[in-house]
Formats: structure tokens, C-alpha cells, sequence
């Protein structure tokens, strides 16, 4: 199962806060695609994934929404 | 807890550059970018990396963690709400904390400004960028004001002008900057004021420019007998058409050509061998090698903050760089061009992109302009040993 978290237009730590309440949810085999504007969520999301250890990063994309708006696609699971 | 949790970039500047003194500081980025660019002070800090998810994803041991290192702290992160996020959480548990305010970005665009000499109605205040390390320059002589190296802030200068009550007669800047955008030609488009900068053979400027020779003395004040005179002197090598400034004769703004520990690296433009070349000449041959011992040097940048001297200011005496810079002891063209290539480092991917934004005529979004000046200058060429032989 795919599950996808809206963090769209918010702001540090909250993409981060709300995605592990999410996985928190998930079980082992589902995924989490968190979608944010925070360009700093990129290199925060790898930051995590390094250092909590029930967390993995499968991988990140970046795409453009109409009107020109950034978006950084993070798909994460829930490791045991 | 008492008092306020907040402190703002300009409260932390008073603490750590005004006062000396070395408060507890908490970064809360991911390693990487703290790694990169952090806050410094006058005397080294103390300084915890712990990234704020450390604080979602285990609260009470983090905070435990930051205790145990010490019992007050000012937390840091990119733009201040991660780092409000996290001292809540250190207060909540009893350890007292405050938030940088805006963050590194807000650091990063703090602009401070210095008075470096005043005499009669003629004042020269050199306005620090101090988290970036960029320097500019407001010259002031009876009510007309000179602005050199403006940033993109450009109420930093238009409020200062106004409660001198200065009128800008003229922008200049000393080249094409490769680590900031500049706010010349912006900042004299709104006071009607000529802008000058030089791009120098190569380049296509698309902005408005009112172009200076050479040798070009500019005098500016004249009203209540205070009059002073900026001469221009070409020095090609860190960019092309890079342009020194000489401030009544005895204050030289020498923009990224020589700095108060060294000069400027020529390898920003890819072409470190006919730049360093030119640098060579610069430095040796042309003008700038005959000026005076007692002129005093006002860069464009600083490396660290033990170049700011007692009263805050970054400056030198021209003859004491001369007798101690390995760079300018390098007695012929080609040990200098082989320490310049042997310096040769790459420049952060986004130079090129505020170069050539620098060189347009149009103007980047604020959100992208924040993203580009995103950590400190590394405008100054690292020439490690003293020359062999």
C-alpha cells in the first residue's frame, strides 16, 4: 500500500513530524510518499533515514506543479 | 522562564562580536549543512549538532543529551522554525533556550554598520555582513553619499542615508561579484543615481551602467567646504574589470584584489592562468603597487573573524600586508601563477549562477536569491606555504 502525506507549503520540522506520525500507522511493507515544498526537506530526509534506524528512504524525486511550484517527493517505509 | 525566548540576529551579534563573549550554541541542521556554514564568534564557541528530527523522533533523550553539555543555550537552525520547535522542547524540560530568530538565513543577511573614520563632515562607515563575511562601503562628505559594493538589502543603505540625512549622488562597485548579488544598480535606479561597475573584456553587462575610466578622480561633497575625492584604479585579476577605489587619498576599497590577510583568488572565472597573469601585474606593476605604505585596505570580504580588529572594523595598513603576505612576495610572474593554480579550488555550482545574475539586467526571485547567498564568501585565494626559495 502506498500512502501519501501532504506537506505542501509547510514548513521545517513539520514535514519530518507529521511523516513519522504517518509511519508510525504503516506496516513493514507499505510506503509513505511525502510530498513537500521545503527545499530543505531533501537533505533533512536524508539526515533522518541515516540516523533512525526504523526508518528507510527509498528515494527522492523533485517535480514541478502547475504554476511553477517546486515539489521533492520522498518515499519512505517503516523498517522493524 | 524569564525574559524572552527569542533573541535576534542582531542581539547575537552585540553577544559575540561587540561583547566577546562565547554563549552555547545548539545547531539543530542536519550535519551537512552544519558542517558548511555555522555562526563564529570572536572567540571560538561552543557549539552542539544535534538535528532537530533527533527531537521527533526521541524527545526526552535528546533533550537530556543537550542538558548534560550545558544548562543554556541559543538554538539554530536554517530559517528559525525548526530551531523554535526544538527550544520549546529544551524548556519544556527545564533547560533554558532561546531561538536564533530567522535562523542562518536571517544571520547570513544581517548587515551591521561601522564607523572606520570621520573627519569634519567627510565619515567612511564600512557596513558588515557579518555572517557572510561581505563587506560594503558608505562614504559620506557634505550631505552626498557614495555607496560601494551594495548587497541586495538595499534598506540597509537607503535607512542609513536617510537618517544622516545623506542624498546618494552615486553607486559604485568594485567588480562582478561571484558570491552575492548585488544591489548597485537597483539601489541607484531608485535615488537617480549613476551606477558604475566594470565586467571587463569578455563579459556582456546588461545593466545600465555610466562607464569610468581609468585614473577617473570622482569628487563628491562640496556643500560646507567638505569635498573629497575617489579615484578609480583598474585591477584586473580576480575579475577582468575589477576596480579599486581610493577614498581621499588614503582609504583604498579594494574590493576582492586584496584583503586584510592575502588577496583575491583568479581562478573564479575558470581561467587561472591568464587571470593570474593579470594579478600578477596588478599587484606588481600597476598602480596599486605604488601606492603608500600608510594607505589603509578595506576589502570586500573577511575570512574569519580575527580579522576584525578591536573597534570591529576590517581593515590594514597596505605596507603591513605587503610585508607579510606570502602572495605579494612572490618575486616573479610564474612562481605566482603557479601558486595561483596550485590554489585553484572549486567554487560552490551556484557562483555561476549569481555571476550571471550579476551580469543581467534583470533580478531573481527573493526566494531564489536567499538560496544562492546561502553561506559564507570563499572569494580569497588559499595560498597555504610561504614561496620556496
Amino acid at each position: 500500500m502506498e500512502k501519501v502525506l501532504d506537506a505542501r507549503g509547510l514548513k521545517c520540522p513539520m514535514p519530518i513530524f507529521k511523516a513519522k506520525k504517518e509511519l508510525e500507522t504503516l506496516g513493514p511493507d507499505d510506503v509513505l510518499k511525502v510530498l513537500a515544498t521545503d527545499k530543505g526537506s531533501v537533505l533533512d530526509m536524508q539526515g533522518w533515514a541515516k540516523t533512525n534506524k526504523h526508518v528507510s528512504l527509498i528515494k527522492q524525486e523533485t517535480t514541478s506543479e502547475e504554476g511553477g511550484r517546486t515539489v521533492y517527493i520522498h518515499y519512505l517505509s517503516r523498517l522493524a | 522562564m524569564e525574559g524572552s525566548a527569542e533573541i535576534t540576529p542582531r542581539e547575537l551579534f552585540e553577544r559575540l562580536v561587540t561583547r566577546g563573549e562565547s554563549p552555547a550554541l545548539l545547531d539543530v541542521r542536519n550535519a551537512d549543512e552544519f558542517a558548511a556554514w555555522r555562526i563564529e564568534g570572536r572567540r571560538p564557541l561552543d557549539q552542539l549538532n544535534v538535528p532537530y528530527f533527533a527531537f521527533i523522533d526521541e524527545p526526552e533523550v535528546s533533550a537530556a543529551r543537550v542538558a548534560q553539555a550545558g544548562d543554556a543555550w541559543i538554538a539554530v537552525c536554517a530559517k528559525g522554525d525548526s530551531s523554535a520547535f526544538v527550544a520549546g522542547i529544551l524548556r519544556e524540560h527545564g533547560t533554558d533556550a532561546v531561538n536564533l530568530v530567522g535562523g542562518m538565513q536571517a544571520w547570513g543577511d544581517l548587515h551591521v554598520p561601522v564607523r572606520v573614520a570621520a573627519a569634519g563632515r567627510f565619515e567612511l562607515w564600512q557596513v558588515d555582513r557579518y555572517g557572510k563575511g561581505c563587506l560594503s562601503y558608505v562614504v559620506l562628505a557634505g550631505g552626498q553619499a557614495v555607496v560601494v559594493d551594495a548587497s541586495r538589502h538595499l534598506d540597509v543603505y537607503e535607512t542609513f542615508l536617510r537618517e544622516r540625512g545623506a542624498a546618494l549622488v552615486r553607486v559604485l562597485d568594485t567588480h562582478v561579484h561571484a558570491d552575492h548579488l548585488s544591489g548597485g544598480a537597483e539601489l541607484a535606479r531608485r535615488a537617480g543615481a549613476p551606477y558604475h561597475v566594470a565586467a571587463g573584456p569578455g563579459f556582456t553587462l546588461g545593466k545600465a551602467v555610466k562607464p569610468l575610466g581609468d585614473g577617473t578622480a570622482l569628487r563628491l561633497g562640496g556643500r560646507g567646504g567638505v569635498a573629497i575625492e575617489i579615484g578609480l584604479i583598474a585591477a584586473p585579476g580576480h575579475t577582468p574589470g575589477s576596480t579599486c577605489y581610493l577614498v581621499d587619498g588614503r582609504w583604498l576599497l579594494s574590493g576582492d584584489t586584496l584583503f586584510v590577510n592575502g588577496i583575491g583568488r583568479p581562478d573564479l572565472g575558470g581561467h587561472v592562468e591568464a587571470w593570474g597573469r593579470a594579478l600578477f601585474h596588478t599587484l606588481h606593476q600597476g598602480p596599486l603597487s605604488r601606492l603608500p605604505d600608510e594607505v589603509v585596505i578595506l576589502p570586500a570580504h573577511f575570512a574569519s573573524p580575527a580579522e576584525l580588529d578591536g573597534e570591529g572594523v576590517v581593515e590594514r595598513r597596505l605596507g603591513d600586508l605587503r610585508a607579510t603576505a606570502p602572495e605579494l612576495r612572490l618575486p616573479t610572474e610564474a612562481a605566482f601563477v603557479d601558486a595561483m593554480r596550485g590554489a585553484v579550488k572549486s567554487p560552490p555550482e551556484v557562483y555561476q549562477k549569481i555571476i550571471a545574475a550579476n551580469l543581467a539586467s534583470g533580478s531573481v526571485t527573493e526566494e531564489e536569491a536567499s538560496e544562492w547567498e546561502l553561506g559564507k564568501n570563499q572569494c580569497a585565494a588559499a595560498v597555504p606555504a610561504a614561496p620556496r626559495g
